[in-house]
Parts: C-alpha cells; sequence; structure tokens
C-alpha cells in the first residue's frame, strides 16, 4: 500500500469541516457582542479545517503509516467485517418495508453465520428465538412500536 | 444540609423498593460488561438509557453509574484469567494478575482486585461527599465565563491526556463539536446544518452516537480477529483466599491507589484508565522488590485495581458539584440527566438532594453488593466468557439496533447509529480516541452557550472575558498542557548544550 488509509480520512475530515464552515456563513453571525446562530460554527468548522490539514500533510510522509495505523484486515478477516456491516445496513434500508421480524431474523443469519456459527440449524433456531424474544420484550414489554412490515400489518 | 444528614436522608432514597433494584441491575449489568471483552461501561449505559424513560431520574442516575463503578470490578476477572483485559480500565491488571494466576494464584489476586476494589470505591465515595458540596457552593459564584473556560480546559485536558496524537484527539473533540450544532439552535431556534432532514431538527442524539461507537465499532473489531473461546484459567472457592503475607503486601497499595485514583478522578480525561497506569508505576517505583513486577507481584494487581474504582468516584465530583462531565462515562451521565430534564449545575445538591444524595448512598450499597457478586460468584460471570462470540455479537447488535430505535421510533436513529459504527470501526483502526467525541456532543452546546452569554455581558471585549481570575486561571493550565509537552525536549537539549 503505498499510502495508508489516514491521508483519506483526514482528506474526509477536511471536506466536512470545509463545508461545515462554508455552511455556518449562510446563518447570521451577529457580532463578537451580540453573537449569533453561526458563531460557534464558525469557530468549530475553522478548528476543524486548520486540524486536518496538518494531519492530512504528516500522514503522507510514508514512514508515519505503521506508526499512525493499523493494518486493515485481508481476505477472511476482511469478509466477515464487510458482511456483518452489509447485515446492518441491510436491517436499516429494510426495516420499514419488511418488518422488525424479518430484519432482525435475517441480521442475526448473518451475523452468525459470519462469525463461525457452523451449523445451520442452530443459526435458524437461535435467530428466530432471539427475534421472538427481542420482540416480545420491546414490543409488549416496553412498549415500542416496531415496524411490522407488509407481510404483518 | 451537612453531610451526615445528607447521608442519612441518601439511604432512605436509596433503601427504597425501586432504587434498590435499580442499583442491583446495574452493578450485576456492569459486572457483566465489566467481564466481557468488547462491551464496556460507556456502550452498556448508552444501551440501558432508554429503558430508564420510565423511571425516574434518580432512579436512572442510580443504575447507570452502578454500571460505571461496577465495570471496574469486573474488567479484572477477565484480566487475570483470561489474560484479555475486560474493559480498558483493567489492561495494567493483565500483566501482574495473570502471572500470578499462571503461579496458582488466581483466587488470592482475584479475592484482592476485588476487596481493593470495595476498600477504594468507598473511601472514595467518602471522599465524594466531602469534596463535592463546598465545590457546588463555590460554584455558585461561577458567571458564564467561569463555567466557558472550565468546559473549554476540559476538552483539552482530555484530548491531551488521552491515548494516540494530540491533533488527533483536537480532530475528534472538533467532530463531537459539530454533531452537537446539528439541529436547533439553543437561543434563537434557527434549524442547523440539518440537511433538510425535519427528524435532525431535534438533533444528533447521544445514544446512537454513543452506542455505534462503543457498541457497533467494537463489535466490528471483534469480527476481524475472532478467535475460537478464550483459554482460562479455573479458580476454587477456597483458594479465593490470600495468604497472611499477600495481605500484607497488598494492604498499603490499595490505600495509595485509593488517594491517587481519587485525585487522577478529579482531572479531566479516561481518569480510570489513566489511574491504573499512574498506580502502577507508583507501585514499581516505591516497592523494595521491583524485580518481581511482571512476575506476579500482588502490589501491581492491587493497586491499579483500587486506583480505577476510587477514580470513578472522583470523576464524579465534577459531573454532581459543576454539572460539568470530565470523563465519557460521566458524560453518559450527563446525558441520562437531560433527557430526564434535570438541569445539571452547582445547584442540583439543594434543588434535588434526592439525586445527589440517593445517589452517593447508593453508591455505598453497590459497593457492597459488588463485593458479594463478585467474590464468591466469580465463576459465575467468569463462565460468561464460554459464551460463543458470534451469539454475544449478534445479541449486542441486536440490543443496540432496537435500543436505538426505542428512544425515538425513528429510522434515522438507526443510521445515525450505523454510520456512527462504521466512523468508529475506521477511526479506531486508525488510533483515533473517540472519547473526545462523546464530550464534545454532550459538552457544545453547553460550551456554545457560555460563551454566547459571556461575550454578550463583556460586550464583546473577549481580554475582560478572558482575565477574570478563575478564568484565566483555568485557561492558563489548559495552555500549559498544551504547551509543555512541547518545550520539555528543548529544555533538555539546551541542559545538554549549557554542560
Amino acid at each position: 500500500m503505498a499510502i495508508g488509509a489516514l491521508p483519506v480520512v483526514c482528506l474526509a475530515f477536511l471536506v466536512v469541516g470545509g463545508a461545515y464552515l462554508v455552511g455556518s456563513f449562510y446563518l447570521p453571525m451577529g457580532t463578537v457582542a451580540h453573537p449569533g446562530a453561526g458563531f460557534f460554527p464558525l469557530l468549530v468548522g475553522t478548528a476543524l479545517v486548520c486540524l486536518s490539514v496538518p494531519l492530512l500533510i504528516h500522514s503522507l510522509k510514508k514512514k508515519e503509516i505503521q506508526k499512525e495505523e493499523e493494518a486493515f484486515p485481508k481476505g477472511k478477516d476482511l469478509y466477515r467485517v464487510l458482511g456483518v456491516a452489509l447485515a446492518l445496513i441491510f436491517f436499516a434500508v429494510f426495516l420499514k418495508p419488511l418488518g422488525y421480524g424479518i430484519c432482525s431474523a435475517a441480521l442475526m443469519v448473518a451475523v452468525l453465520r459470519f462469525l463461525g456459527l457452523r451449523s445451520w440449524m442452530k443459526t435458524v433456531l437461535i435467530s428466530i428465538l432471539s427475534t421472538a424474544i427481542s420482540y416480545y420484550l420491546f414490543a409488549f414489554v416496553l412498549d415500542v412500536p416496531l415496524p411490522r412490515g407488509f407481510l404483518f400489518s | 444540609m451537612d453531610s451526615i444528614q445528607g447521608l442519612a436522608y441518601g439511604f432512605a432514597v436509596a433503601f427504597s423498593g425501586p432504587n434498590l433494584l435499580a442499583c442491583f441491575f446495574g452493578v450485576l449489568v456492569g459486572t457483566l460488561v465489566g467481564v466481557l471483552p468488547g462491551i464496556g461501561p460507556i456502550g452498556a449505559m448508552a444501551l440501558l438509557i432508554p429503558s430508564t424513560f420510565a423511571l425516574g431520574p434518580t432512579t436512572a442516575l442510580i443504575m447507570l453509574a452502578g454500571i460505571y463503578y461496577g465495570a471496574m470490578y469486573g474488567g479484572s476477572t477477565t484480566s487475570i484469567l483470561v489474560n484479555v483485559p475486560g474493559e480498558a480500565a483493567s489492561v495494567v491488571t493483565c500483566i501482574d494478575g495473570y502471572q500470578m494466576a499462571r503461579k496458582g494464584r488466581a483466587g488470592a489476586a482475584l479475592a484482592v482486585s476485588g476487596v481493593g476494589s470495595f476498600v477504594a470505591g468507598s473511601l472514595g465515595i467518602v471522599a465524594l461527599m466531602f469534596v463535592a458540596p463546598p465545590l457546588a457552593e463555590a460554584a455558585l459564584k461561577f458567571g458564564p465565563p467561569e463555567y466557558f473556560s472550565l468546559t473549554l480546559v476540559g476538552l483539552i485536558f482530555l484530548s491531551q491526556l488521552g491515548r494516540g496524537s494530540a491533533i488527533k484527539s483536537f480532530l475528534m473533540v472538533g467532530f463531537g463539536l459539530l454533531l452537537g450544532t446539528v439541529g436547533m439552535e439553543p437561543i434563537s431556534g434557527l434549524p442547523r446544518f440539518t440537511l433538510g432532514q425535519l427528524q435532525l431538527a431535534q438533533g444528533v442524539e447521544l445514544v446512537p452516537v454513543a452506542m455505534g461507537l462503543y457498541g457497533i465499532g467494537e463489535v466490528l473489531m471483534i469480527a476481524e480477529r475472532i478467535t475460537g473461546m478464550p483459554q482460562m484459567i479455573k479458580v476454587k472457592f477456597r483458594e479465593l483466599f490470600p495468604t497472611v503475607a499477600e495481605w500484607k503486601r497488598a494492604f498499603p497499595p490499595m490505600l495509595r491507589g485509593a488517594g491517587a485514583g481519587f485525585l487522577i478522578g478529579l482531572i479531566p480525561g479516561p481518569a480510570a484508565i489513566i489511574s491504573t497506569f499512574a498506580s502502577y508505576t507508583l507501585e514499581k517505583k516505591i516497592s523494595k522488590h521491583p524485580e518481581e513486577f511482571g512476575q506476579g507481584a500482588i502490589e501491581g494487581v492491587a493497586g491499579p485495581e483500587s486506583a480505577n474504582n476510587s477514580a470513578t468516584a472522583g470523576a464524579m465530583v465534577p459531573l454532581l458539584a459543576l454539572g460539568i462531565p470530565f470523563a465519557p462515562a460521566t458524560a453518559m451521565l450527563l446525558g441520562a440527566l437531560i433527557i430526564h430534564g434535570v438541569q445539571p449545575g452547582p445547584l442540583l445538591m439543594s434543588q434535588k438532594p434526592e439525586i445527589f444524595w440517593g445517589v452517593v448512598a447508593s453508591m455505598y450499597i453497590g459497593n457492597l453488593l459488588l463485593l458479594i457478586l463478585n467474590l464468591p460468584l466469580v465463576g459465575v460471570f467468569a463462565s460468561i466468557l464460554r459464551l460463543p462470540q458470534h451469539l454475544l455479537m449478534g445479541l449486542i447488535l441486536l440490543l443496540c439496533l432496537v435500543g436505538t430505535y426505542s428512544v425515538n421510533n425513528s429510522l434515522l436513529d438507526i443510521y445515525i447509529l450505523i454510520g456512527m459504527g462504521l466512523v468508529g470501526y475506521v477511526l479506531r483502526k486508525l488510533k483515533f480516541d473517540l472519547a473526545p467525541v462523546i464530550l464534545g456532543l454532550v459538552l457544545g452546546p453547553m460550551l456554545e452557550k457560555t460563551l454566547r452569554q459571556s461575550l454578550f455581558m463583556c460586550r464583546g471585549d473577549v481580554w475582560s472575558m478572558i482575565l477574570r481570575p478563575i478564568s484565566a486561571v483555568l485557561l492558563l493550565a489548559g495552555i500549559a498542557v498544551i504547551v509543555l509537552p512541547h518545550l520539555r525536549p528543548l529544555i533538555k537539549r539546551k541542559g545538554k548544550v549549557s554542560q
């Protein structure tokens, strides 16, 4: 790897900080004696930009890569992380249309399989059980209106 | 109300049924998350804040505080038996604790850390009880400029004392402050940075951010290097009694740890973690046999495990007396208070004595409960480590998702949770300290409000704002903390040249 991931993250912070700084100018700034809504964001945005630039420059030096970051996983390790992350995103995207039951069972199946549970039998059993218990606990005991999805509504 | 009266009142509050139950539940959950590597007290507190909505603020705070100091007890168990820290404040305990366990003294190490935690925890609460009220009284004279300086200096200390480079930590403070400004602006009610999302007008909530960074982020880290079941050393109940010689060696470090821990707890920063390192270094330095450290010295277990407990009591002081949290865990407590509609600050003690004294008294009870839970039942908690990781991680994820959703019944919060989880994973890999994000988010609105009030008060005259005596001293301390580490090499170099 020629450059690490740190410069990318620094750049992201620079972009976000810059956009935030620009955004603060669209708010009423007020005066120093009577600061408005944009005053504090102006300071924070300036600080973000001023901090991410030197960090970006620093991170571009090659020898810093090993000191400043852990290696990102490769191969199977990477698939596990990505698998769990994708399962989470799937849960968020389909929670409203499919409902809590299907989404949480799917999430549990994915996580259990990705993290090394071999038996399909156990996977399905644990997923259904944990979904049922958590649904009962939150929807009935704690009165949270969990989305039911089109199948059950 | 003087301290004795206050404490008596506090016990009356803490011994009421729901509060006692909340205390027990809190320390139980605290011990559990302490034992389990991965999820720590901050994630657990975030997870349980939604479930406290139905309770009163006193009960909620008693429970959440129980998680905080309870985790300090549980953490040592995993460190000693598995050589993996149950949570960050027990890293040091691995060094000598695991060595003791390998030599067959696991029971002694567990007992010493349990008793040390109890002794130091209790001493810490005594100190808290006597330090907090006068501090709150003094703070009544604080105006917005003093509060602004105090908050700012707190954030600076945290960034300097945390792990990782200072500039990275400052960037994280900025990130937290940025998140804190999203939503309705406190003075005029103008929506800011909501990106056209109506729901964002309520602001970015603490629960999804904390749960994402500390819950989901940790699960992703564990998913990356998942291993089989940990190798654990077994302990029998009758092995739990240290010998007389071991007691004699362990007792002074407990007291020293208690003192050092409480003082460090008062300073802004991840107090519990720092206090363990400080105590370990101290014990090694004054020990008559420093060569034993690293080979299973009982002082190396007793000192740090005591220190992290009294540090939690110390960290409660600024929260309860000033309404300013200086550590991520107390920031969670403040967040919970605000959610419950309680105005934190120096008036809390006189206006809501049931909260202050109730929580203090519950901490005595909680420490006693923890001693009982952790010594005879240590095997039960340790057996939780035998639960397969995939099951545990799956359940944690599910709880994070439903828990977040239950706060506002909001899908947006789930997106924030997952987004923060991914961001937290990447930032962790790049060795960013995440505690400043939480503190920035919680303290941001306070920082902005006091800054704007101060400027208004001083008619825009920045100097007259800075030069108020208390304010000036605080800001000087903040500048010193930033500048001193850079000066040290310069001074050393000069010394060498003149020689």
